[in-house]
């Protein structure tokens, strides 16, 4: 446990901006990782020029993923992560902050501070979520015709793998990034994460992560769609290099966040914080870490294996040379399908925590909701071979993997549950984050219905592979997590900025985005059955109009994406209205706290005394007592 | 006000040149079409297979070129056939050697008009598994035309595109009607991605080498 009263510095005036960009920080790391990355090139050319397979396919993997390993580490020492570690090696004294201080510069370079990390995760992962939202549209645009005619058709392919593959990359990191890391330590009570250089770096892993993938377009495409697929991804060009290197890169940030999120929650919970006062959010992270633990190394050895396959011939994945394709298979997806609870936990811990806020009643069940996470935790790694129901699997397997996929349904319904009673004769407040919950459960149930329903081997073996599949994650993923997100944005923004968001815009966001993603992904549940397949940009004439509403719709979609994006900018970059303390009169912790939050968050670790649901109950106590001294307040 | 402003400003022109630089890299990447000749209601499309490609950025791979109406040769496997023809008459100057096929139920011709090809002038429904170098093989028309390699000893064989006829090489041509107005992919399926797992990959997944688009409109 943190002692109590840690010396609390206010952080410095801006420094000079010609001076920052002379520093460690994003500009000299991008400069180190340019350089760097063409130094590993020409060493990667002259090992690659000795290896069977480079010498006869003017293939340069070799020079491609040396680069790559140099950028990295030109990267990260660009922004000065290796300076406290050399330090210490020469006797600099240990601390427990870095780079705290430089006001907007802070964003730019490593930086311990959660607060500043979360809002660099947060607008990291937003870019590169609208640039997977560009790609959406792209995609949209080519099926407008019943034969592509857009984009040439291999690159209809890398189109397809860059969006799935950024969308899962990011949203990864998109949740438990910004919210995960802004919330975990002021909702435990604490002033800091466990590891807070690891959590800094994390981030700029994810940043590098999301420029490496684009990459990709510069080395010829890759055309395995987010999975990867052996010997497929034996076979391709250079552009799977970055996939491969990419989702490693996230891979490794997702399980530092995982284990960072974990310890903190472990050791530093403030006096009074038990666990059955945890608030439900953080329980959400806490879950969603164990899964990111657990099945992230997992795809980080499958990568692994690959690049070796591509480099030195290992042949792991070649079934001529004894290696198994369908190896890879069951690597990817016992990440793959642990990884989808990576996106829905957090949704469902959001969620449930902002809907006693705007029901004004107590989180109903809470119990059952924690039953329901880790029940949801713990059969994710139970269930993934119902994705490979048609790729020769042993037929005796099937029904196991049939039933437990069913199964997973009862702690996924566990959430429903505790919605559900919350909202029950409550006189709810339809703010426009309540407005997102409610359509994530809206969204969710028709996800998790289709999913039923592809989880049975009858139904899949006809829907396996058709749009059917790709309007029943798109319900789950961004009808639940992204509906979630955003509820979460709207929620924690004002207390995370300091600023107002304008209601107007949030709450026609929230109308077109609802109508229009039910308008875009509804019809392709028809066009699957009628068996529309995907990552295909040719399909039968008859699916023609089904496609072009479909595409009218999605790009109404994307343009009331660009509400929420001009919600931000005018609200936080022009506007700028200060944001009350506790806008939605909330029982959380942090909102107990000024807005935006302080540098060191409390001024004394506050005694916890309640959970944060006692909302109409008569008698409640407040969630925490801070000593006397104002909840906050800074030396 | 003035330094937000230019922030927004410096963020969208961001985002507009990662779009360009889509637009670039994957809009704009395919090589140009190549329309065939057109004679009456035939559309004559003539091509070459190479052995290597001899040119930045991938001089070892395999590939086509194709012959545009004013004779020159284009390295593009975009084939363009008017919708208005009746017929597609297709001239391969095959200069590859012989790989020989995994699969022997591509040896056989199939699709083409009257079910034949012309191998050196010999009318021919089926060749030597062993034999073919390259197939020019569309699945959605069901046309599939084995291209019989040269002798890998021959003398005078071709090092880089594009070949010329008094080079080592097999003339096969063959007829196939025009389908109606769409896009068709071809490909080969000799693995002939020499250096590449399984022979399946780098050229015979990319556009303007061993794989292409027929497209009639």
């Amino acid at each position: 446990m943190e002692s109590a009263s840690l010396p609390v510095s206010r952080p410095r005036s801006d420094s000079p901006p010609l001076g920052s960009l002379l520093g460690f920080n994003v500009v000299s790391a991008t400069l180190l990782a340019i350089l760097a990355y063409y130094f590993g090139h020409k060493i990667g050319a002259v090992i690659g020029h000795h290896t069977v397979w480079n010498t006869s396919s003017d293939q340069d993997d070799d020079a491609v993923l040396i680069g790559m390993g140099f950028a990295i580490l030109g990267w990260i020492a660009g922004l000065g992560f290796f300076n406290y570690p050399i330090g210490r090696i020469f006797g600099r004294p240990v601390a427990l902050h870095e780079g705290n201080e430089g006001g907007a510069w802070r964003y730019l370079r490593l930086c311990t501070d959660h607060k500043v990390v979360a809002l660099q995760y947060l607008v990291a992962t937003l870019f590169f979520f609208f640039i997977a939202g560009l790609n959406a549209m792209f995609i949209r645009a080519e099926l407008t015709s019943v034969h592509g005619t857009l984009f040439p058709a291999g690159n209809y392919l890398t189109l397809v793998g860059l969006h799935g593959t950024m969308m899962l990359m990011m949203m990864s990191a998109g949740v438990i990034g910004p919210l995960g890391n802004y919330l975990v330590p002021i909702l435990i009570g604490t002033r800091r994460m466990a590891f807070p250089r690891i959590e800094s770096l994390t981030m700029w892993l994810t940043v590098l992560a999301g420029f490496v993938l684009l990459s990709a377009t510069l080395l010829g495409g890759f055309p395995t769609g987010w999975t990867g697929y052996a010997p497929l991804a034996d076979e391709a060009r250079s552009g799977i290099d970055a996939y491969l290197v990419s989702f490693g890169l996230i891979g490794i940030s997702l399980v530092l966040v995982g284990l960072n999120i974990i310890v903190t929650v472990m050791t530093q919970r403030a006096p009074g914080m038990t666990w059955n006062r945890l608030p439900i959010v953080v329980w959400g992270f806490v879950t969603t870490s164990i899964l990111a633990v657990l099945s992230a190394p997992v795809l980080a050895a499958a990568l692994v294996m690959t690049i070796s396959d591509r480099t030195i011939d290992s042949t792991l994945f070649v079934s001529s040379s004894g290696g198994s394709p369908l190896l890879w298979d069951e690597l990817f997806w016992f990440f793959g399908h642990p990884e989808v609870y990576i996106l829905a936990l957090p949704g469902f811990g959001i969620v449930l925590e902002i809907l006693p806020v705007f029901a004004r009643k107590p989180l109903w069940g809470y119990k059952l909701a924690i039953s329901g996470l880790f029940g949801v935790a713990l059969m994710s790694f139970m269930v993934w071979q119902h994705h490979l129901f048609m790729s020769g699997i042993n037929a005796n397997l099937r029904p196991f993997y049939m039933f437990s996929t069913e199964l997973i349904s009862i702690p996924t319904g566990f959430i429903f549950l505790n919605g559900m009673g919350t909202m029950w004769r409550a006189k709810i407040r339809f703010t426009v984050p309540m407005l997102f919950c409610m359509a994530f459960f809206f969204n969710f149930l028709f996800g998790g219905l289709s999913g039923v329903f592809l989880s049975d081997v009858p139904a899949d073996t006809l829907l396996h592979g058709s749009f059917f599949v790709m309007a029943h994650f798109h319900y789950t993923i961004m009808g639940g997590l992204v509906f979630a997100l955003l509820g979460g944005i709207y929620y924690w923004l004002p207390k995370m900025t300091g600023l107002k968001l304008n209601e107007a815009l949030a709450k026609a966001h929230f109308w077109t985005m609802f109508i229009f993603f039910n308008l875009t992904f509804f019809p392709l549940f028809v066009a699957g059955m009628l068996g529309m397949p995907r990552r295909v940009s040719s399909y039968n004439a008859a699916l023609h109009n089904l496609n072009v509403f479909v595409s009218a719709m999605a790009f109404f979609l994307g343009l009331s994406m660009l509400l929420f994006l001009w919600n931000l900018v005018y609200s936080l970059v022009f506007k700028r209205e200060p944001a009350e303390q506790n806008p939605w009169d909330s029982k959380g912790l942090e909102w107990q706290l000024p807005s935006p939050v302080p540098a060191y968050n409390f001024e004394r670790i506050p005694t916890i005394t309640s959970d944060p649901y006692g909302y109409g109950e008569p008698g409640a106590v407040p969630v925490a007592d801070f000593g006397g001294v104002p909840a906050g307040a800074s030396a | 006000m003035r330094g937000r402003l230019l922030g927004v400003i410096a963020s969208f022109g961001l985002l507009v040149g990662v779009v360009v630089v889509y637009f670039i890299f994957i809009l704009e990447e395919a090589p140009p079409g190549v329309a065939a000749s057109v004679h009456g209601t035939t559309a004559q499309l003539t091509l070459q297979t190479d052995a290597s490609y001899g040119h930045a950025p991938y001089p070892d791979w395999v590939t086509y070129e194709a012959r545009d109406p004013s004779g020159h040769w284009q390295h593009s496997t975009i084939l363009k056939i008017p919708a208005g023809t009746r017929y597609v008459h297709v001239t391969v100057y095959e200069y590859d050697t012989a790989t020989g096929l995994r699969n022997p139920f591509f040896a056989y011709v199939r699709g083409t008009v009257g079910g034949v090809i012309q191998l050196n002038g010999r009318p021919m429904n089926y060749v030597d598994a062993a034999s073919p170098a390259h197939t020019f093989t569309a699945p959605d028309l069901g046309l599939n035309v084995p291209l019989p390699g040269i002798d890998s000893s021959a003398k005078n064989q071709c090092a880089a595109a594009p070949c010329r006829t008094s080079e080592a090489h097999n003339t096969i041509s063959f007829t196939f009607k025009t389908p109606k107005p769409g896009n068709y992919r071809f490909q080969c399926i000799v693995p002939c991605a020499l250096g590449f797992l399984y022979g399946f990959g780098g050229p015979m997944q990319t556009i303007g080498y061993m794989d292409g688009m027929i497209e009639v409109a």
